[in-house]
Formats: structure tokens, sequence, C-alpha cells
């Protein structure tokens, strides 16, 4: 890279959500409160889309990661995995469909599908190394019975957290769509071409 | 002592989160210790009393989801175990957090030949706290402009938009003051700025008189005979607080509006204020006369033009013009590295019209090289 605005940009816009993650994020998730993955996921694309519209290189997503992660881990719990688990895929998927879709809308929403559909694989991961993998049965079957009171019996919790996946990625894919639309504002508030 | 503590620590750590649960307790009252040990004010600042409480209602949802499905007894097992882990994990990034600065960082990742990342920590944990500021004052302005807090929430999204905007703000200053700083790693932007003439960086804090002392020199240059091509921007206040600005052409006295305060948050370039193309075509005209011998003066140059937009594409005309009399930049402080990094001239001098005083128009003038022709 001859020019340094991407490093400084992956590094500010890192920063930025390193810091709602640090504040927001901590707040949502030790207060529990529900869909915290997909709003806290949904602030990571918008910082993310945003990014890669401004400086249209590959890696500045990866780097923003890193840079998040660096900041969310300085926080009360900020060794606790999830959220860093869920900041590194995230970074991960937008960079790798990005590219692969030269920085195009179609890449936003790909990478928004992803980013948030590996939420609840993610919160998984993360019970079984914190609480264990009694916690985790114990969250499975909850689900199996939560999914029965309102009539889908007989459901696997495969196939439950499969749905649950797809409904996120879903919600991920219209959230990166809206993030390349708020971006594309904020190129042009910023005077430069979309 | 400090050395065996700190391998305590970590030792403690995976233990409580990989070991056998019989001995997690145990770990953690070792890694208490060994935190108070390494760093007592960070053992404090870990465990204040919100953190302590949130972490016992997170652990509490999961006993009471465990006892729901396996049991009372099982249930406040595993609550148990996730409140040691949590805390451990508190305790240990309290301390880790208390080690690390940007210095340290970039010493680090030197080492282990990864400089690059080591600026780009560095740079966002010292960009950290303007990025706070600039986000409380956006929050400001939006609970200041919306009364109730249905409007506040409608108008999130253009709180963010202000906000994602004002960090590409300085992500741009910061990739110019990381270019001064001449880090290997981080190289020049290609956006330079040539002159083969010495320029005079003016600066100094908002309403410090740099315009003032810049149209003083002008006048005084004019009154030599020498030709001064270029601006003022003057700004407009209204009960004290800037509303706006005004360009004058220092040849002819001719002035535009070039920039007043936005009402809403739909400033131009990213700023509060809206722009107008009047001022800018103003400017064009004024730098459009530049001659061999002609002194140049820009008051001032600001975030927008470091971008490459707004005044620079004429300044940059303007300064390449061979056998110039002199150049004069205005920036406020905070742009003087980014502009500095930007310029490709024989020699920059910065006068700080602020440290200078009443002496700001000889020391510029002097600095121009001016001296023998104004007396």
């Amino acid at each position: 890279m001859k020019d340094v605005r991407p490093w400084t940009y992956a590094a500010l816009f890192g920063t930025l959500w390193g810091a709602i993650e640090a504040t927001l994020g901590t707040a949502v998730h030790l207060g529990k409160l529900p869909l915290r993955g997909t709003i806290m996921g949904l602030v990571g694309l918008l910082c993310l889309v945003c990014l890669r519209r401004l400086q249209p290189r590959a890696g500045v997503c990866l780097l923003a990661g890193v840079v998040a992660i660096f900041l969310k881990v300085f926080t009360l719990g900020g060794l606790y995995p999830g959220p860093i688990i869920g900041i590194g895929v995230q970074a991960l998927a937008m960079e790798i469909a990005l590219t692969g879709t030269g920085g195009r809308a179609i890449g936003a929403a790909i990478g928004g599908f992803f980013a948030l559909a590996t939420n609840p694989l993610q919160k998984l991961v993360t019970m079984r190394v914190v609480t264990g993998s009694e916690a985790v049965r114990s969250y499975l079957r909850l689900l199996q019975e939560s999914t029965a009171a309102v009539g889908l019996e007989g459901l696997s919790p495969t196939v439950i957290v499969a749905a649950i996946a797809t409904t996120t990625g879903a919600v991920g894919a219209a959230g990166g769509l809206w993030a390349w639309w708020v971006a594309g504002r904020v190129v042009r508030r910023l005077g430069k071409r979309v | 002592m400090n050395r065996l503590a700190g391998f305590l620590l970590a030792a403690s750590v995976g233990v409580v989160l990989f070991g056998p649960p019989v001995y997690a307790g145990w770990a953690a009252l070792i890694a208490i210790v060994a935190a108070w040990i390494l760093d007592p004010p960070a053992l404090r600042a870990g465990l204040r009393f919100g953190a302590v409480l949130a972490i016992v209602f997170a652990a509490s949802i999961t006993a009471a989801v465990v006892a729901w499905a396996a049991g009372p007894l099982r249930g406040i097992e595993l609550g148990g175990m996730v409140l040691l882990r949590l805390l451990v994990l508190t305790v240990a990034t309290a301390v880790l957090v208390r080690s690390i600065n940007a210095e340290t960082l970039l010493r680090t990742t030197r080492k282990i030949g990864m400089e690059r990342l080591g600026l780009v920590l560095g740079l966002a944990l010292n960009s950290l706290p303007r990025l706070v500021e600039a986000a409380a004052d956006v929050w400001t302005a939006s609970r200041i402009r919306s009364d109730d807090a249905v409007a506040r929430l409608r108008r999130l999204p253009g709180v963010g938009e202000v906000l994602l905007a004002h960090t590409a703000r300085i992500a741009e200053e910061a990739a110019a003051a990381a270019s001064l700083r001449g880090h290997s790693a981080l190289t020049r932007s290609g956006n330079v700025l040539r002159t083969p003439v010495r320029v005079v960086v003016v600066t100094g804090p908002s309403s410090s008189g740099k315009t003032e002392a810049v149209t003083a020199v002008a006048d005084r240059l004019q009154g030599a005979d020498l030709q001064v091509v270029g601006f003022v921007q003057p700004g407009e206040f209204v009960e004290g607080e800037k509303v706006g600005f005004r360009l004058r052409d220092l040849a002819t006295g001719q002035e535009a509006p070039l920039a007043s305060l936005s009402e809403r948050d739909d400033g131009d370039f990213g700023t509060r204020f809206q722009f107008s193309e009047g001022g800018f075509q103003l400017g064009r005209e004024a730098l459009s006369r530049t001659a061999p011998k002609s002194v140049v003066i820009v008051d001032e140059l600001g975030p927008i033009e470091l971008r490459g937009q707004g005044h620079m594409p004429a300044v940059r005309k303007a300064l390449a013009v061979a056998d110039l009399g002199g150049a004069m930049i205005v920036v406020r402080r905070s742009l003087v590295p980014s502009l500095l990094a930007e310029l490709d001239a024989s020699d920059a001098v910065v006068i700080d019209v602020e440290s200078e005083g009443g002496r700001s128009v000889d020391v510029i003038i002097d600095a121009l090289g001016a001296r023998t022709l104004v007396g």
C-alpha cells in the first residue's frame, strides 16, 4: 500500500466498532438482552461496509476487525470469547464477500448473511467454552421446548439452530444492503465520488 | 515477584477456563491475589460494583436455565462456574489493560516484524479519546435538536451517518500525521504539494488573530509595491459563535460567502458547514493571478483541502509557479503535521501567532524574507 489512508481508515473504523462493542456491546451482552448478537452485528456491518466503500482496498475489513478485537479485549470481561469470535468471523465474512465480488452491493448482502448466520453457532461454541457442555444441552433443550410450545413439535436441535441461523442470516443480508446505502450517504456527505 | 505473579495469573485463568471444576475456586482466588500483587489499582478498577453486579447477573441467567433443564443443584454448580470464569477474565483484562500503551505496542510488534500492525493499533489507542469526543458532540447536537425520545430514535441513523463521516475525517488527518512522523512502515500519501519557494505556515488556536496577522502582512507587502495574490477567510460570528466564513480576494478586495453553519446534520465534506461554490470560484480567481515574484497568501487550508478538495487544486497550481516571491499558508494547529506531510517545499517555517503575540506580523515578514523590501 503506497497510500497510508487504508491503514488509518481501518484503524479509525476499527476503533469506532471496538468502542461501540466495548460500551454498548458489553452492556447488552452482560445484560443478556434479546437479539444482542444481531444488534451488535448490524453495527459491525455498518462500520465495515462504510470503511470498504471509503477505502476500496482488500484487507481493510480484516484489519478493522483486528483493531476492534484489540479494543474489545481491553474492556470489562474483554477476554470473554463470544464477542471476540463474533467480531473476527464478521470481519472475515465481509472481507471475503466484498473482495470476492469486487466491492459491490451484492458482496455486502452476502457478507452480511454469513456474518450474522454464524451468530448462533458462535453462541454455542462460546457457551461450550464458558459454561460447559451441560449448559449447551440445556440451551438446546430450551430451544426444543420453546418451538414445541408454538406448535413445532419433533424438530431436532440441529434443524432449529439451522433455522435460526438462516433467519439471522437473512436479517444480516438486509442489514448489509442497508449498510451499503448508509455508506453511500456518508461517501456523498464527504464529497467523494461514489 | 511480578514475574511469578504474572505466571500465576495466566495459569489460573487457564485452570478456571479449561481445568477441572473442582480446582476452579482455588484458581480464581490465586488469580485475584496475583492481580493484587501485580497491580492493586487495576484490580480495584476491574472489580467495580457495577462490573461485579453484571457478572452475577449473567451467571444467574445461566444458573436459571440449567436449573430448569437439569435440576437446581446442577444450576447452582454451573452458575458458580460461570461466575468464576467471568471474574478471572475480568481481573486478567484489568491487569492487561494498564500495561499496554501505544509505545509498548509498537516495540512489541516491531520485535516480531509487524510494525505496521503496531502503528495501526497504537493509532487506535491514541484516537479513541478523540473519537469518543466526536461521538459525544454528535449525540449532544442530536439531543439539542430533538426534545422527545421518539424523535431522537428516529434521528439515530442520521447520527450514525454523521459519526461515520467524522471518523473518516479523523482518519484523513491521522494519515497525514502518520506520514509526517516518517514511520518507515506507513509511507507518504501521493497527494504532494510541490513548490520551489520557502513556505511560511501560520498557525494558532481558533480566534487567536491568524487572519488579522495575515491581513496586516498583506497590507505591508502591498504597501511596498509587492504583488500579493490569494485570499483570507474571515469568520462570521453571531453572539460569539462562528456561523460562517467569507472569502476575500487580497488583490481586489472582492468578497463572497464561502460557508455557513448548517441548521441540520447535512454539512458538506463531513463538516458542520454548507459551502458555496461562489466562494470557491472567487478563491480560484484570486489564485489564478499568481505570477513570478508574487507572494501567495492562503488563509486557510482545512481538512477538505488536505483531502485534495476545496481550494487545493488552485493552491497546488499557484505554488507551482516558478520564481515566486514567497508563500504563506494558514492552518489550524492540529493540521500543521498534515500540511507539512503534504508539502514538498524547499523548506518551511511554522509561526504560531499565539506564541509570537504582537510580534507576529514582523516575524512573518522576516520569515518570508521580505524585511528589506517592507522596511
